[in-house]
């Protein structure tokens, strides 16, 4: 079957096995934090229980633990009671078939934490802020660290001089350190950008001027914490590959030929590219809940503050939204990735019409 | 009424970003322009901590709505009566208190209080937030009926309506509690969720409610807009209050916004830039921050007034902390000064034995004279001598270092683990200086710092050797008894492994060996108590009992509810100079006043 079009049958079979690895994922997201030996109920009794005696604690308890769906009840809605009077905990197969019933009908429930709001409302709230950001810093940063990576490699020289050992700092510096450093040099110590938040303190967002005007220029210190960072670490993995690349025949061969310099930097760049749209494919993936520091340093809106929360609180709804997510997101770009190395790299295109 | 935060827009910068190549024309932060948003600053009161996360939802009837409808804010949803934490004293809210004894309480409603929407403020108002238990028993005020039995109306001459809270004598007989209940509980309007209730059949329905849009309040403020990144309410030019409590005036700030960063440090940074006036945060060095134009209640050590008292609990069910002389040994092993000095910057008076603070509104229930004789106060020395005369032998290695501790049978003592949340960065310096001290006096302790998730749960069950916790933390009418019930009361003794509420170290079994009858007779007698000498006598009595017993080891004072102020936009604020409001942000008990005092900076 598919014989006569090997790439159909290529994407289908790498799409089975994504799929494969997306239920996997889903049960795991579901199953991991039940594992853990701390209840959600607990932690917010901790918050809602301080200052309430013994029994008014218990009461308060049970009626969460009905409320979220993690006791048994009967059809009148009374809690069900093992011999010794405690609540009969609902099992996880039962809570499993439920999550799965409500994905498929795009709804992760309601969170502990912040109840009553639900989990696909405060992702929808967040994520834009979080792709906002991650994505055209996580873009940028490899499209230019990449190009100037390949530039360093071809003409050394001076130039790879310079940028070399810089690139190596800022691929060294922890970028929570980097982006502090940013809040002090250009927010605290001189007032060029505002220190925090995604827009001024005394504006509600809404499509209007000034309020882009002060959401750019509250975007401009988080987007370059983690630009710079990523791209003087994709600089030197281009730099690397493009001086392993340069010394292969067909450069050589290019050369003789007298080929346009720019030409062989293309060939070179496509070359050296490949491993690096690996790393792009796990950024990309990854970005989602990657933002946490970032957010916390600049108080930035976002989805990693949310996830940290859920999982400090163990909201379970919250939790496998958020992870489903993650696991879509990363699921997503690296089958984008694969498919587009099996355009881009002759070696694997053989592979496939050859492939059995 | 807007909500904010649409999709999309975000995206819509991103894009414009990308487009124009980041827009660095910018304003200097900090001073920003007073146009954009609507909300002038010379007009707006910004202030924080109180607020953390998402806003879930402004409903009353939910046990944790966002700012200001949790905790006992009162400034959309008013109580009754506004406690002044800086004298004891109870000040008229909606309604006066009359009198009060140990079989009830008066209190005459404001006849002037009215609703948002016009309609007056009432006793069925006030009987529909108490009585909701006796309907609901998830209700978040479900536990008011084991208080108060019935609250009585009675007309009065001026045909304000009179209100007698009858101390629930066969529930928990506890007048005290009650006056807790007059400052906390929000009185809501029953005109508005009674039809609600009726409709929706459940509470459980009606707590998923929002109540996000106009809500009808008797406060002075009522929500304006919100998102993610800020709450906003707006001066109500029609309260009640303006002419009934405050002559006339409006308050100062005709906007009140509640930024919600995602750190501590976040709000340090907006207070020194000026972008917010006032904050309820933890900010370590204070003093840093004064010429950035900062401001404390105190203008030195300790800065804030003390109210909650950091302690580790200590597990007297497990061996050795089940002796008493080795619980006594701990307490004199731990540098306080240490503490106070490194882990709390500095916030706090100097330590005194027992449960009860020595000054404020407590200090008239502390003896020096009985903290002299039975108090433990740090010295290594006696720890060590306490420690020798039970029994027990310290072994030291060769650099000084604790090895291990044997017991008078020989055997060795386990190494014992104080639980503290992982993270919480001023409880970890308190516990390893804590931890420091007891080892160097030959106690095997050491620090177990665990998920905060893992602390909770532990906490009810007594699963812990020790355990940092902050026993009846808020400063109410009931302190120090809360505080001290917290750590003593058995009256809902269970075994380890079964829920505790209340002296989850579970000191005095009831129905072990050694029962002291005394502290439970105390805890329950204290509350009913009105005359003042038999009054003090009692809890001089029960601190007594707490040194000798030593069921806990108190660390540090630290401040519960305090402020740091900076006043480049808004000025007068209260201070121990001028103390004419608590030391609370003016959203909660009787520092709300402060809000028509705020005078605009020149």
């Amino acid at each position: 079957m598919l014989k006569q079009y090997p790439t159909a049958r290529y994407i289908l079979h790498r799409g089975g096995w994504y799929f494969l690895t997306f239920l996997v994922a889903v049960t795991i997201n579901f199953f991991l934090p039940r594992l853990g030996a701390s209840n959600p109920v607990d932690i917010i009794m901790g918050k809602a229980g301080s200052g309430l005696d013994t029994e008014a604690a218990r009461e308060k308890e049970e009626s969460y633990l009905k409320e979220f769906g993690l006791v048994q009840v009967d059809a009148t809605g009374t809690i069900l009671r093992g011999p010794d009077g405690k609540p009969l905990k609902s099992s996880n197969v039962s809570q499993f078939f439920n999550y799965v019933k409500m994905c498929f009908q795009g709804d992760f429930g309601t969170s502990f934490q912040k109840y009553p709001k639900k989990v696909t409302t405060i992702i929808a709230e967040a994520v834009p802020w979080t792709l906002a950001l991650q994505l055209p810093t996580i873009l940028f940063g490899w499209l230019v660290g990449n190009i100037l990576g390949a530039l360093a490699a071809y003409r050394r020289g001076v130039f790879d001089r310079v940028f070399f050992p810089l690139a190596l700092l800022l691929s060294a510096v922890p970028f929570f350190a980097f982006g502090m450093l940013l809040v002090y040099v250009c927010a605290i110590r001189n007032s060029w950008l505002p220190a925090m938040g995604g827009y001024a303190g005394d504006m509600v967002p809404g499509f209007n001027l000034d309020f882009f005007k002060s959401a750019g220029a509250h975007y401009i210190l988080p987007f370059f914490s983690i630009f710079l960072i990523l791209a003087g670490g994709q600089a030197i993995g281009m730099r690397s590959m493009g001086i392993y690349e340069l010394g292969t025949d067909y450069i050589k061969y290019a050369k003789w030929l007298g080929i346009k310099e720019n030409k062989i930097l293309l060939y070179l760049f496509r070359n050296a590219m490949l491993p690096q749209l690996t790393g792009l494919a796990l950024s990309l993936g990854g970005m989602i809940g990657g933002a946490l520091i970032t957010e916390m340093i600049f108080s930035y809106p976002g989805l990693g503050m949310a996830i940290l929360s859920a999982i400090q609180g163990q909201d379970y709804p919250m939790i496998q939204g958020c992870t489903l997510l993650v696991t879509i997101s990363v699921l997503i770009a690296n089958f984008t990735v694969d498919i587009l190395i099996g355009f881009l790299d002759p070696r694997v295109k053989a592979g496939q019409m050859g492939g059995n | 009424m807007m909500r904010m935060n649409r999709l999309g827009i975000p995206l819509a910068i991103a894009g414009i970003l990308l487009i124009t190549g980041c827009n660095k024309e910018t304003k200097p932060a900090g001073q920003e322009e007073t146009k954009a948003g609507g909300f002038p600053r010379s007009k707006t009161l910004y202030m924080g901590g109180s607020q953390w996360g998402d806003p879930n939802s402004f409903n009353p009837l939910t046990d944790w709505p966002a700012w200001p409808v949790n905790d006992k804010f009162n400034i959309m949803f008013e109580t009754l009566l506004a406690y002044n934490t800086l004298t004891g004293k109870f000040e008229p809210l909606l309604g006066t208190l009359e009198s009060q004894s140990a079989d009830s309480v008066v209190v005459t409603l404001n006849p002037a209080a009215k609703w948002s929407d016009g309609q007056p403020v009432t006793s069925a108002d006030v009987k529909f937030v108490y009585e909701l238990g006796k309907r609901f028993k998830g209700a978040a005020t479900a536990y008011a009926i084991d208080f108060v039995s019935d609250i009585k109306v009675a007309a009065n001459a001026d045909k304000s309506e009179r209100l007698t809270f009858m101390v629930n004598k066969k529930g928990r007989n506890n007048p005290l509690v009650v006056l807790d209940f007059l400052q906390a509980i929000r009185i809501l309007p029953a005109h508005v969720f009674e039809p609600k209730l009726a409709q929706l059949k459940d509470l459980a329905e009606v707590q998923k409610l929002k109540c996000d849009s106009n809500p009808v309040v008797s406060g002075p403020y009522n929500l304006e807009a919100y998102s993610n990144e800020k709450i906003i309410l707006k001066r109500r030019e029609d309260y009640w209050g303006n002419a009934a409590l405050h002559g006339g005036k409006l308050p100062g700030p005709q906007f009140i916004i509640h930024p919600i960063y995602k750190s501590n440090d976040a709000f340090a940074i907006a207070l020194a830039q000026n972008e917010l006036d006032a904050t309820q945060t933890y900010i370590p060095r204070i003093w840093m921050k004064k010429n950035a134009g900062v401001l404390t209640w105190y203008d030195k050590e300790p800065y804030f007034v003390p109210g909650a008292i950091p302690t580790l609990l200590i597990n007297s069910t497990r061996y050795p902390l089940s002796d008493k002389a080795f619980r006594r040994a701990m307490a004199f092993a731990i540098d306080y000064k240490s503490i106070k000095d490194l882990a709390v910057s500095g916030y706090s008076p100097d330590l005194k034995p027992g449960a009860i603070m020595p000054f404020g509104i407590e200090g008239g229930y502390y003896n020096e004279e009985d903290a002299q004789k039975y108090g433990a106060a740090f010295n290594v020395e006696t720890a060590k001598k306490i420690l020798a005369e039970a029994g027990y032998k310290s072994v030291f290695k060769a650099d000084g270092s604790l090895d291990k501790m044997v017991d008078a049978k020989g055997k060795q003592v386990p190494t014992l683990f104080v639980k503290s949340p992982a993270g919480w960065s001023d409880w970890e310096a308190i516990v390893t200086l804590a931890v420091k001290g007891m080892r160097a006096a030959g106690i095997d302790v050491r620090e177990g710092f665990v998920d905060a998730g893992l602390y909770w749960q532990s906490q009810p069950v007594g699963d812990f050797d020790l355990e940092m916790i902050k026993p009846a933390a808020s400063v109410t009418p009931s302190q120090p008894w809360s505080r001290l019930a917290a750590l003593m009361s058995s009256r809902t003794w269970a075994p380890p492994g079964e829920k505790m509420n209340e002296n989850q170290g579970r000191f005095n079994n009831p129905k072990g060996k050694g029962y002291i009858k005394a502290v439970d007779s105390l805890l329950s007698v204290i509350p009913t108590l009105t005359d003042k000498a038999a009054l003090t006598q009692a809890y001089r009595q029960l601190n007594v009992i707490f040194m000798q017993e030593q069921p806990a080891l108190p660390l540090c004072y630290l401040p519960e509810q305090f402020y740091q102020v900076n006043n480049k936009t808004w000025t007068n604020w209260a201070t121990d100079a001028n103390p004419y409001a608590p030391p609370n942000l003016p959203w909660a008990g009787a520092a709300t006043k402060m809000l028509w005092e705020l005078k605009p900076a020149k």
